[in-house]
């Protein structure tokens, strides 16, 4: 059962990718009627905030991390054992 | 009793059992009974008074309670997972490594905790090297040699601390006056807690670890290690920063890594990052937050850990860059797993959405934005690693064509147990906050923390969908601080093959052809000197020796009746001289 309800949603990745647009949408929408109470710091206060540190954060981060694997810290997998 | 009690007794008398064909009830039966029995602890028990110091086996507050709950209860699942295991040493080390935790948990003075502490490292070994692998028992050894290493520092720390207060009992340290005897211990803790740089054993190690070695090991040593730094070093600002940073360096192996195992292993250090840093602050709130997040740590953790297991087990790889369309195949043990990946990324309604965001709250209202920015950045690289690369390259993906079937129903229950309390937890938190220290007056269900984490969680996820592409795993490792004691072992081997056994051989000639003779000259010299000189100047005493013992040679009849009587006698009148005096 539970490998044709997969193989359902699978087939129908179309459908599953432009609910989740739907649902970045909702979610900053969703920002602008949250209320807040003590705000931490700046980004508190800012409507979206979270989306923009959200999609910047995890660009930045693959973009280090795997940059940083590629020029220095990658190696063979039996670089050890040689 | 103490609850370690029954670990111990059920890992002595488990070859028993298991000729009786009463492994697996036994296997359910002692972390069951333990689980239980840990509800009606007293207060204290167990004082022992050994050599002048008073040894503490148990002591019993909030604090206590909230890991020996979780730790029991993780001994349950883990029992169950790896109740098909068929080897009684794979059982026994697990027995006796929760028992090492048990006792570190409860213990009262350092000198109890340093026996059980040790316990865990010998008996968590033997969880690496059961996976029966050349690369294991490398790794085993490694890990055991750290461990070592790290044990004496603390051992250190011990002496030291004994020396300056003539007291070993294991309470709270102030950070204003800490001295060098207690940055040992704390550097002692450090290590099994996995705080950079001194955290490399731990995706060296976790990885190459038996399937439910590795299940048990991922909950027990890095959280054994958050609470006695909880109990002893809350508020210290070293562990405040290096909390933080190891929140971000752990994601960002994760990130990178290819084996799922080793990506769930430096994302413990990621993970364990946010308790150390919550101990760090030192508030109410973030040592709540510590200890609850160790709590849901431990049972979402251990979900992953075991679904990945589920997926070695079945096809024996655990490579992302070998996996890949495993849904078809292994349904149950993806559910499982995606639920341990949104719980660990705090998706509302699971229990990192309550225990994580605990952490981060008190950081905001402790004024420390930029620890809080960066733990918030941790969970942005969580759930990119561990949320979505993780089952989407084992699970979706291209399809490896990896044959593969269902995990055993135990292995499958263990997960569903696991999955169960991460929703549990996140839909009624009442049940994890009223076992906390102190009191709890957090909520984690506002708008606006649901706001955030939706935004956070949505716009990562599209961040992996541009960058897909880019994070394809390939059969590559990543260098990390091992690699000094890895490489420098070499170095080491080679100064002692080459150089120093070169010089050995040169010395061992050169001794052969001219050291013997000169031996042999001097021996010579030293016989002459000592018939000529010596006998000369001490003549006379020789002969007064051997005058004297003529004398004694009359005393000697070498009759055993005459010694053992005069023995008797010695004896009978020390006795009359003890007593009177």
């Amino acid at each position: 059962m539970m490998k044709r309800i997969l193989e359902y949603l699978n087939k129908h990745s179309k459908v599953l990718r432009n609910l989740f647009f739907a649902f970045l949408l909702g979610a900053v929408a969703y920002d602008f009627f949250a209320t807040r109470h003590g705000a931490h710091f700046f980004g508190d206060s800012i409507m979206g905030f979270w989306s923009v540190f959200g999609i910047f954060g995890c660009l930045g981060m693959i973009v280090v991390c795997k940059g940083l694997s590629h020029v220095w810290l990658e190696k063979e997998e039996e670089y050890y054992d040689k | 009793m103490h609850p370690a009690t029954w670990f111990l007794m059920g890992a002595f008398f488990l070859p028993v059992f298991k000729r009786m064909g009463l492994m697996k009830v036994v296997l359910i039966a002692v972390p069951l009974m333990a689980f239980l029995q840990i509800q009606w602890l007293p207060e204290s028990f167990g004082q022992v008074s050994y050599l002048g110091i008073d040894l503490v086996f148990g002591r019993v507050d909030s604090l206590t309670r909230v890991f020996l709950h979780v730790f029991t209860l993780m001994a349950i699942i883990g029992c169950v997972y790896g109740l098909h295991v068929k080897e009684t040493g794979q059982h026994i080390a697990a027995f006796l490594y929760v028992a090492g935790s048990l006792g570190v948990t409860l213990c009262g003075d350092y000198l109890t905790l340093f026996i059980f502490w040790e316990l865990m490292a010998v008996a968590s070994t033997f969880l690496i090297w059961y996976r029966k692998k050349k690369r294991s028992v490398q790794a085993g050894y490694r890990y055991l040699l750290v461990h070592v290493a790290g044990g004496l520092i603390l051992l250190a720390g011990i002496f030291l601390r004994y020396k300056n207060v003539h007291d070993l009992s294991f309470v709270r340290i102030a950070a204003q006056g800490a001295t060098t005897a207690d940055y040992l211990i704390m550097i002692g803790f450090m290590l099994n807690a996995a705080v950079p740089p001194i955290h490399a054993w731990l995706p060296d190690a976790y990885p190459e670890a038996s399937v439910t070695g590795a299940v048990f090991m991922c909950a027990f040593t890095t959280k054994t290690a958050v609470y006695v730094l909880a109990r002893a070093f809350p508020g210290f600002e070293a562990l405040a920063i290096l909390g933080a940073v190891m929140t971000l360096y752990g994601v960002g192996y994760a990130v990178v890594e290819n084996d799922a195992r080793r990506i769930l292993a430096y994302h413990i250090v990621s993970q364990v990052g946010y308790m150390v840093c919550g101990v760090g602050i030192g508030t109410a709130m973030s040592v709540n937050g510590a200890c609850a997040h160790a709590y849901a740590h431990i049972i979402y953790k251990a979900l992953l850990f075991m679904g990945a297991g589920a997926v070695l087990e079945m096809t024996g790889k655990s490579k992302l860059s070998e996996l890949g369309g495993l849904y078809k195949r292994m349904p149950w043990a993806m559910i499982f797993t995606v639920i341990g990946g949104i719980s660990i990324s705090g998706f509302p309604l699971t229990s990192g959405f309550i225990s994580k965001s605990m952490i981060i709250a008190a950081a905001g209202e402790s004024h420390r934005t930029i620890l809080m920015l960066m733990m918030t950045l941790a969970s942005v690289g969580t759930f990119l690693s561990v949320g979505i690369k993780l089952p989407y390259f084992i699970w979706f993906g291209k399809d490896s064509g990896v044959p593969a079937k269902e995990a055993p129903w135990n292995m499958n229950l263990g997960m569903a147990i696991a999955a169960f309390l991460c929703f549990f937890m996140g839909v009624y938190p009442e049940y994890l906050y009223k076992m906390l220290p102190f009191p709890v007056s957090y909520h984690p269900y506002t708008a606006y923390h649901l706001s955030e984490t939706l935004q956070l969680m949505g716009f990562t996820g599209l961040g992996f969908y541009i960058m897909v592409k880019k994070l394809t795993p390939a059969p590559k490792m990543n260098l990390d601080l091992d690699w000094f004691y890895r490489k420098g072992a070499r170095v080491f081997m080679w100064i002692a093959s080459r150089p120093v056994d070169a010089v050995n051989n040169w010395a061992n000639q050169v001794y052969r052809t001219v050291g013997f003779k000169m031996t042999l000259a001097f021996a010579r010299a030293l016989s002459w000197f000592d018939w000529e000189g010596i006998d000369w100047v001490i003549d006379g005493s020789a002969r007064g020796v051997v005058k004297g013992g003529d004398k004694l040679r009359t005393l000697m009849t070498g009759k055993i009746q005459q010694y053992i009587g005069g023995a008797v006698a010695i004896t009978f009148i020390v006795l009359i001289l003890v007593l009177l005096v």
